[in-house]
């Protein structure tokens, strides 16, 4: 195990599968581009991007991110219970981490309908576009998240729950910019 | 792992989800309460960005357990973190000054 975990170099310090520190990090990168191009537009088209923000609903945003952040909560807990007590032991917590995503896109998707019932698309205006192409992008990743964490569920390694709960927290932590920036900076 | 490491554990992690919760709420509430481009709405994007950062970091050093590891890693994903909110500040700030209805 110390000879494998050796093979990583400096990955070997970060804790769990250092490929998934190396997902994480470019998803930050990748996301972080995103999130300075929806800045820059912003810049360049004040009036469009306030009229666009003033059509999101911040208290919904802020419900999501409850639910998103209270499912890392869970993830977290299925690592720890796992590790300390054994597999069946960290289902439950699993299953709860799970279905609160599945809450996450089920608000999102309303949120969508809403938008969709006014006419706002993602070819309405520049905000609308980059809106859905965030939010969508992001949203996607969740549905991956939800399925990763039913894989690891399956075959329940304390290694396993480590790298699938790392990949849900990173969902997590991308959400955690997106929020305020989209939603928030008006 | 000894019963008072794993109960360790799990108040450390219902810690960073109340401190998570909490600063949720604060930021929205700061945004509700405030109006967009005007000094009340500088400071609630000040509080949003200064809570993002926050929260981010309680995932990544409790959630992730990067605390776990060395100093350098802590600092590379700290800057990334201060990179890409600190461009949304100044690019916002700098939106903010170039309207004629700013600060």
């Amino acid at each position: 195990m110390n000879e494998q975990a050796d093979d990583w170099g400096i990955l070997s310090q970060l804790p769990g599968n250092p490929l998934m520190w190396v997902l994480i990090l470019s998803e930050m990168l990748v996301f972080g581009a995103l999130f300075v191009a929806f800045a820059v537009m912003r810049l360049l088209h004040p009036a469009m991007f306030l009229a666009g923000q003033a059509s999101l609903d911040v208290a919904l945003g802020g419900l999501n991110t409850l639910v998103l952040v209270t499912s890392g909560y869970l993830a977290a807990r299925a690592v720890q219970v796992r590790t300390v007590a054994g597999s069946r032991a960290s289902l439950p917590w699993l299953g709860g981490a799970m279905t609160l995503g599945a809450c996450f896109l089920a608000i999102k998707a309303s949120e969508y309908a809403d938008k969709a019932a006014h006419g706002l698309g993602i070819e309405t205006n520049g905000f609308y576009t980059l809106f859905y192409l965030m939010t969508g992008f992001h949203a996607l990743h969740v549905v991956m998240g939800i399925i990763v964490l039913g894989i690891v569920g399956w075959k329940n390694s304390v290694e396993n729950l480590e790298t699938g709960a790392a990949f849900w927290h990173m969902v997590d932590l991308i959400w955690l910019i997106l929020f305020p920036l989209v939603y928030l900076l008006r | 792992m000894t019963h008072e490491d794993a109960h360790a554990w799990g108040r450390r992690l219902l810690r960073a989800w109340a401190i998570l919760a909490a600063l949720t709420g604060l930021s929205v509430g700061a945004a509700l309460m405030s109006g967009s481009g005007s000094r009340a709405g500088l400071f609630s994007v000040v509080v949003a960005l200064a809570a993002s950062f926050i929260k981010a970091r309680q995932v990544l050093n409790h959630f992730l357990d990067l605390r776990r590891a060395g100093g350098s890693w802590r600092t590379l994903f700290t800057a990334v973190l201060l990179v890409i909110l600190g461009l949304c500040l100044v690019l916002y700030l700098a939106a903010v000054f170039r309207s004629p209805s700013g600060l």
